[in-house]
């Protein structure tokens, strides 16, 4: 087992479960043990991190603001203009538009590289992580200068080459936004089908070569088919993110002249807060999370995948030919348009005196780098503060994550679909919604967490759990419960079980999972923007603070030793462990 | 490397015997020992880039040896809210609030959240800057410009919009940039004197000249730098401050008038530690945070201070400042209108 998809079977426990066993309580109750009261300490941490700030939100949604007395105005004022739901509107086209590019980048890259002999594998796993790597904020305002209407280099070339009046992208369209958060948000799609290929063998390949049919019938028909529940699991995850990314919608969508969720949020934030607004206006993205994984059970429900096993069936790579070349331009392509593209514009003004100059021997200087890293206040320390925070997070997260995915996979106790949900919920609260819940309820005394990096931390577990749980529950999944019920047999505990045989066998999906919690937990920019205090920024925080100030030549710098300090502590985790799940030749 | 050699000169005469107790009045002392009791002051502030604050920290640190300043870094309504949710809480964090916003303080007096307080160097500002609260509540700290900024490489000075009509002229289509008043103060105050000098429909014509929409004031140096746009409403710090480094910018003082934009201070009723609050409030209407402001090509509070000569001396300059109310009551309104005409 690598970094295992979420599968068929795994979508069952993602959604509330009406129907329970008619002997599902007395079973819980005669396997009664200690271990009992760790599942429910954990349990109480479940409610702590995501049910209190989400009921704080729910409740608040139906608060009148001054009085807080029960009312539904809020409502009425989220969606009593045709411009508010036209921005939520927006958003869904949004998030379905980003699914589709996405897919159209990830799926053709991870078929690739798991099941054919394209050439130089190990690269393009290196390109789709610093796509992931990249901060989508950063990667927006990159994008801005390749692709604006009148100054976006591309657009310059084009007309150099043509001779044509205008230029031929407008960076500044929904096109234009739904393109760069596919970008950046492929690679969530692209480890989730990648790791699913990396388990089908090739006998039913084999079986379809045999009654005719060639490569491409054979991949369309079987193989994409066999993995369609890990492709879908990963556009769920990126339409999600999609519709509640800030950053890029309000640097892209406001010129474009159109709003989104995110960015309609802001305004209930200006003066006077109307936070019970906000809180109303929320409301459909939590149903929209619901919704879509009832969708993704409907789908799913009635077909059986059941290639993945993890059992057995050999593995053979798809000879392309002369298209192993073809593919490889394809994904050289797509590294272009989400790494080497936008590093190459940031690049020009990180060692730029005056970006706006262009490029001259004059012009070029370390000086950017230099003030950060040796005379700017806070830079060094965002950048050890980003690492920390994001390695605690993972941990958390990832431990959470993997207790409650043990708990409902083996029906430990009744309504585990219920815990399922909360902690796939958190990924739709927007992040500054989420921070204000966190504020709210953690800032003020007994706990009085204000400014600490315990309320940050905290804030990203939460943020990320989703990720984490769908990884562990996905990991628990594949290891047939026989095994541990051995080690009962004989006398051990569950605790035993867990450390002996569950978490070696968890091993590498662990690892990956860890892995794909820290990475967004570097970029995180929503939640961290309230919840940092003067002692705590983190690297998303400083970048906007740079973006704010119009100083583009630190702020470019600033990004690229954003990205090296990522791939470094990236590398050393793989090599630390000894395993990674993007790098990992076959 | 210039600011931190400033920082450390400046330390090292203040620092020098005698010389900062000779410096500090009666009051002054009197404050300070106080201060010297009560342990670190909180300072939530938007009103300059986090590294500016961190700087204006250190000075006050290094005029009073001793005292600490915790500064607190957010934009005006991360502060706010901030704010809002201490005060629900009834745990007093924040000492002193500088906001760009200047309804939050309307507000916070309404409600009998701040504390009054008028320093005594409040009455050495500019006089443009002075008695903004009559009733001594909250006073200026801090102050900037909005103004005509145009990159240099593809307008000549000749060329180059003189005043806030010009940027109407067909000329500009697709050439302008602004930044949005629902992401920055100073473009909503800024959009409040334009509907005052030429009506509302002044925006109705600037969208003919579909106008490139930012969020932050900023944005529209960005926007120059790289040459997607050519003229701007924007901002004279950095602009400024950009143009410095080498970039292709300039700016223009229009003869319409240039905005005079104003973010006060103001020490929070709850604080704990209310002779430390006083001793920063009179701190950033002193002589040497005007100096740490300036070498950031910020607008002085003190007239005493020299300033670059990229910088106009504001009684040179022909400035135009809403009021209060005007701003209080102007900026939600021109939202609206904004988010009618633009569509954002």
């Amino acid at each position: 087992m690598r970094m295992t998809p979420p599968d068929s079977a795994g979508t069952t426990t993602i959604v509330p479960r009406v129907e329970t066993r008619p002997d599902g309580a007395t079973t819980w109750m005669r396997s009664f043990e200690p271990a009992m009261l760790l599942w429910l300490l954990l349990i109480a941490i479940l409610a702590f991190l995501v049910l209190s700030p989400m009921l704080r939100l729910v409740f608040a949604s139906f608060e009148d603001r001054v009085t807080g007395a029960f009312t539904l105005a809020n409502y009425a004022e989220a969606y009593g203009r045709p411009r508010y739901v036209q921005a939520l509107f927006n958003s869904l086209a949004l998030g379905a538009s980003v699914a589709v590019i996405a897919t159209l980048f990830a799926v053709p890259i991870a078929w690739a590289i798991s099941r054919t002999d394209m050439p130089a594998k190990g690269f393009i796993r290196m390109v789709v992580l610093g796509a992931f790597i990249m901060p989508p904020y950063l990667g927006a305002v990159a994008w801005m200068l390749l692709a604006g209407p009148n100054s976006g280099w591309l657009n310059r070339i084009w007309i150099g080459l043509t001779g044509a009046e205008t230029g031929l992208f407008n960076i500044y369209s929904f096109t234009g936004l739904a393109f760069v958060i596919a970008v950046y948000s492929y690679p969530y799609i692209f480890v989730f089908t990648n790791a699913a290929l990396d388990l089908v063998s090739s006998e039913m390949e084999d079986a379809a070569n045999i009654l005719g049919a060639g490569t491409w019938r054979t991949t369309l028909n079987i193989t994409l088919p066999l993995v369609f529940p890990a492709i879908l699991g990963g556009i769920i995850v990126v339409f999600l993110e999609a519709i509640s990314l800030f950053g890029t919608p309000a640097l892209l969508a406001l010129p474009a002249r159109f709003n989104v969720v995110t960015t309609q949020l802001w305004q209930f934030f200006e003066f006077p807060v109307k936070v019970e607004t906000a809180a109303a206006y929320s409301m459909p993205l939590l149903f929209i999370t619901i919704g879509l994984f009832g969708l993704q059970k409907l789908i799913l429900a009635r077909k059986g995948f059941v290639a993945l096993t993890g059992k057995g069936g050999e593995r053979r790579l798809i000879r392309l030919g002369p298209w192993r070349w073809v593919m490889f331009a394809y994904c050289m392509f797509i590294g272009a348009l989400s790494v080497f593209g936008p590093v190459i514009v940031l690049a020009q003004a990180a060692f730029a005196r005056a970006w706006g100059r262009g490029f001259s021997w004059a012009n070029l200087t370390l000086r950017n780098f230099e003030y950060l890293l040796f005379e700017h206040d806070s830079a060094r320390q965002s950048i050890v503060n980003s690492f920390t925070y994001a390695g605690a997070t993972a941990f958390i997260a990832i431990g959470l994550a993997l207790c409650i995915a043990y708990i409902v996979n083996r029906r430990l106790v009744p309504w585990g679909g219920v815990l399922a949900f909360m902690c796939m919920a958190p990924f739709v609260i927007p992040g500054i919604v989420l921070a204000i819940g966190f504020y709210a309820a953690y800032a003020p005394p007994p706990l009085a967490l204000s400014g600490t990096a315990t309320i940050m931390i905290l804030a990203f577990a939460t943020r990320f759990l989703p990720i984490a749980y769908a990884n562990s529950a996905a990991g628990i999944r594949s290891i047939n419960p026989e095994m541990e019920e051995a080690v009962r047999i004989l006398g051990g505990g569950r605790l035993l079980a867990i450390r002996r045989v569950v978490a070696p066998l968890l091993k590498k999906s662990l690892v990956g999972g860890w892995i794909l919690v820290f990475i967004p937990a570097t970029r995180e920019l929503s939640a961290a923007i309230f919840l940092a205090g003067p002692h705590n920024r983190v690297m998303s925080v400083l970048l906007y603070d740079l973006s704010e100030e119009g100083n583009f030549e630190v702020l470019s710098a600033f990004g690229g030793l954003l990205l090296v300090a990522t791939l470094i502590v990236v590398a050393i985790g793989f090599r630390a462990i000894g395993r990674d799940f993007m790098l990992r030749g076959n | 490397m210039r600011r931190h050699l400033s920082a450390l000169l400046l330390a090292m005469i203040l620092l020098a015997p005698g010389v900062a107790v000779a410096q500090l009045s009666a009051n002054e002392q009197k404050l300070y020992e106080g201060a010297k009791k009560e342990g670190e002051i909180t300072w939530y502030s938007a009103h300059s880039a986090a590294d500016v604050l961190e700087l204006i920290g250190r000075g006050f640190e290094a005029k009073y040896p001793g005292l600490k300043v915790n500064v607190v870094r957010a934009t005006a309504q991360v502060a706010f809210q901030r704010l809002s949710q201490d005060l629900k809480a009834n745990s007093a964090q924040c000492d002193v609030f500088s906001s760009t916003d200047v309804g939050h303080y309307v507000y916070l007096k309404q409600n009998k959240l701040l504390a009054k307080y008028v320093p005594e160097n409040a009455r050495k500002i500019f006089p443009a800057y002075q008695n903004l609260d009559p009733d001594g509540f909250y006073h200026i700290t801090s102050a900037g410009l909005v103004l005509i900024t145009y990159n240099t490489a593809k307008v000549s000075a000749a060329e180059a919009p003189k005043k806030w009509t010009d940027l109407l002229d067909p000329k500009w289509r697709n050439q302008v940039s602004l930044g949005h008043p629902g992401f920055s103060g100073y473009v909503g105050t800024w959009a409040v004197l334009m509907k005052q000098l030429y009506g509302w429909d002044y925006f109705k014509k600037l969208e003919a000249n579909k106008p490139q929409i930012g969020r932050s004031i900023n944005d529209t140096v960005t926007m120059l730098n790289a040459g997607e746009r050519s003229v701007a409403a924007g901002p004279a710090e950095t602009t400024i401050r950009s143009a410095q480094k080498g970039n292709p910018l300039a700016v223009v003082y229009p003869e319409d008038g240039t905005l005079l934009m104003y973010a006060p201070s103001a020490i929070m009723a709850n604080s704990k530690r209310p002779n430390g609050a006083k001793l920063f409030m009179e701190f950033l209407m002193g002589v040497e945070y005007s100096q740490i402001i300036v070498e950031q090509y910020g607008e002085p509070m003190r007239p005493e201070v020299k300033l670059p000569p990229e910088l106009k001396p504001i009684d040179q300059i022909k400035t135009l400042r809403p009021t209060v109310d005007e701003i209080v009551n102007g900026v939600p309104e021109v939202k609206e209108l904004w988010r009618d005409t633009f569509g954002v």
